[in-house]
């Protein structure tokens, strides 16, 4: 028990009830006489339900008596009935600084309307008659007796990410409770609850009264999913209490490019100063389509690297286009090989490949040389022609 | 005197004859051994250097020719240095030999022209060299398989055929150089002396003086030289003029030709290798397509110079 709580009193008098603000056990040496109290006087109910509240018939320092008790000012359609030992009693005989416990029983049928009703108890006997009117107040929705929440509600991934939600059940009832929960999410998604530091899996947990715990949902989408927005609805049952709390998942597909020559092949040959075509293939294997695809590509300077066509709109998931790479090495390019890398660059992803371009020289200048050998023999033959032979 | 009759007339028994004599001479024996000698020398040095540091090559050959062992030279070098020497010793007495030993005219009095004398020594020690540096290019290859034990691929054979080619072009411009010296001066030692003066200059002093020629020409730029490089027009003309000694060209052909990473020879400027994969070798193709103008520069070379002697030849009094 609490230290100190709120003691309502209907006094002998027809005075209405006084509040004392008072530890009962300290002060039941100076208290005298003869109290009906209760914890809470003013009670919230639902239509159509069943109500039960303690009641107290309390003696300080009084000789034992009976007391007569009744229930008056009941609305008509309900049903009041006050219980001692667990049947219905008419009269109570506290002992000397001693209590008998009582139970009003309030049965309120369902066409009882909201309002607000005062029921009050009466104590009568030995020339003193006590009352203690109990407010009830009627209630279409009375407040949730278990609570859900989940600290982040809102998950977002890949369609082969893992989704964890943190979720507290509150037991608001007055009762301990054991909360049993199930996740309603999209088909094929799997879910299943476990404890919040644990493994084993869970479909109740057992919740003290005013109590919280923490659990854990686990949801697993397929991973063919598309992306998009997916909802799961927690939801838990105790006795007659449910709560439920909506969560949601966002799954991001994401689009992997990747870029490589015809059968993966990534070197190419070119020609100094001239235009070589290569077939590059762009493939997406990642789960999302990639739109908007720009093809770009960056050599040694002075080169030219253009691409046909030079983007490509779409590409779904697992679809794969080939473009033409046309690399024009500079006229000055010296014989070898050289590094050139190719990008294709959606929103947010890029794949780059290294090619490997040999650049040869043009034979236009082996033809001089074979122009300046032919010119000197002709220089020899003009010789011999001039001077003729001896 | 007008011309008559086959050109080709009395050339073979000219060749044939020649090329006995050479073969035969005691002059041509010292010289072949002189260059045995050494390429074996070169050789050994390079084969060991091979088989301390090389791990793996693709063109292990190529590298015999290139690779030196101080304080040798590379066998390639030694070859720029002494086919000089080896042409300059068969044809600095060729025709004034001849004069001297007063044969000339009686060769001439056969029914055999001027230009199939000179066209048959030309040739005939042409041969004589063809011969001696097939047999070292043989003796290179059979001494790669035993010491390394390496098969060369057909790449590498060509490539070594290459510079085989180009040693014997590089021999007949200094064959042609010395026959001209020896129908110009008629006393065979005065022929030879300035031979080897040219060849010293052309080997040995040129490239010393044409870097200094080239700064006179084209001033090197305050500019460049702030920074440390070399002024581009300076270079250009340094080379333009290194160029003129065939042993450059030599040099520079067989560059290309034995070390198939060469992409350029000269300079070359640093956005030309942006990108590059430094390192990777040339296909042959390219490769002699890069040396392709040093050859022509030394085949128009024996060209021009056997017209000059041919030239010189005919105008010449050669009754004695």
């Amino acid at each position: 028990m609490q230290l100190s709580h709120f003691v309502f009193a209907a006094l002998l008098t027809i005075a209405p009830p006084l509040a004392i603000a008072a530890p009962a056990d300290d002060t039941s040496k100076d208290i005298k006489g003869l109290y009906l109290i209760t914890d809470y006087p003013a009670i919230s109910v639902r239509p159509g339900t069943t109500s039960t509240i303690a009641l107290k018939l309390q003696n300080y320092g009084l000789a034992p008596d009976r007391y007569r008790l009744a229930v008056t000012g009941v609305p008509a359609g309900w049903t009041a009935t006050l219980l001692g030992g667990g049947q219905p009693v008419g009269a109570a005989m506290p002992p000397t600084d001693g209590s008998v416990p009582l139970q009003l029983r309030l049965e309120i049928p369902a066409n009882a309307g909201t309002g607000r009703e005062t029921v009050t108890v009466t104590a009568e006997g030995s020339g003193r008659s006590l009352a203690l009117p109990v407010t009830v107040t009627l209630a279409k929705e009375l407040p949730a007796k278990l609570h859900v929440e989940a600290k982040l509600p809102d998950l977002r991934g890949s369609a082969k990410s893992a989704f964890d939600y943190q979720i507290t059940i509150k037991n608001d009832s007055g009762r301990n409770l054991v909360a049993s929960f199930a996740a309603d999410a999209p088909k094929n998604f799997e879910t299943s609850f476990t404890e919040a530091y644990g493994s084993q899996e869970l479909s109740a947990i057992p919740i003290d009264a005013g109590q919280s715990k923490d659990i854990k949902l686990h949801v697993r989408p397929p991973s063919t999913i598309d992306a998009g927005r997916y909802p799961v609805t927690v939801k838990v049952n105790a006795e007659d209490a449910t709560a439920d709390t909506k969560l949601s998942l966002e799954i991001v597909g994401q689009p992997r490019l990747s870029l490589a020559g015809r059968d993966g092949l990534v070197s190419a040959r070119a020609e100094a100063g001239a235009q070589s075509t290569i077939p590059v293939v762009v493939s997406n294997t990642g789960s999302a389509p990639a739109d908007d695809i720009n093809l770009s590509g960056s050599g040694p300077s002075g080169w030219k690297i253009a691409f046909e066509p030079k983007t490509v709109d779409r590409l779904a998931p697992g679809e794969q286009k080939e473009v033409q790479a046309q690399i024009t090495p500079t006229a000055k390019s010296l014989a070898g090989d050289y590094m050139v890398s190719l990008n294709a660059a959606a929103r947010g992803e890029n794949a780059s490949a290294q090619y490997r371009i040999t650049v040869s020289t043009s034979t236009l200048w082996g033809m001089t040389g074979a122009g300046v050998i032919a010119a000197a023999l002709l220089i020899m033959v003009g010789a011999i022609a001039r001077y003729g032979r001896r | 005197m007008r011309r008559e009759g086959s050109p080709w007339q009395g050339l073979g028994a000219v060749v044939l004859k020649e090329l006995a004599d050479n073969l035969s001479s005691a002059r041509m024996r010292v010289l072949e051994w002189l260059i045995v000698l050494t390429a074996f020398a070169a050789l050994y040095g390079a084969i060991g250097q091979l088989r301390d540091t090389t791990a793996e090559d693709p063109f292990l050959l190529l590298r015999l020719f290139t690779v030196s062992r101080s304080p040798l030279p590379s066998f390639v070098a030694i070859l720029g240095f002494l086919i000089p020497l080896m042409a300059i010793g068969l044809g600095f007495d060729t025709i004034n030999g001849e004069y001297n030993r007063r044969t000339l005219s009686r060769i001439l009095a056969q029914p055999i022209y001027r230009d199939a004398l000179m066209m048959g020594k030309f040739l005939a020690g042409l041969a004589t060299l063809a011969v001696s540096l097939t047999c070292m290019w043989l003796l290179v290859l059979g001494l790669a398989l035993l010491f390394l034990g390496v098969p060369p691929g057909g790449e590498e054979i060509a490539r070594s055929l290459v510079f085989l080619i180009v040693a014997i072009v590089y021999g007949g411009v200094w064959l042609a150089l010395a026959m001209l010296l020896s129908v110009i001066f008629r006393s065979p030692a005065t022929a030879a002396l300035v031979a080897l003066g040219i060849w010293l200059l052309l080997t040995l002093i040129w490239p010393m003086l044409s870097p200094a020629i080239a700064s006179v020409i084209a001033p090197p730029d305050i500019r460049y030289e702030a920074l440390g490089l070399p002024t581009p027009e300076t270079l250009e003309w340094q080379q333009m003029l290194a160029r003129l000694s065939p042993n450059n060209l030599f040099g520079e052909a067989m560059l290309a030709v034995l070390s198939p990473t060469t992409r350029a020879l000269g300079a070359v400027f640093i956005d030309q290798l942006q990108g590059a994969i430094l390192g990777a070798p040339l296909p042959f193709g390219q490769s002699l397509l890069i040396a392709w103008p040093q050859i022509v520069g030394l085949i128009a070379a024996t060209i021009m110079l056997f017209v000059a002697a041919y030239i010189v030849f005919q105008r010449q009094e050669i009754r004695a």
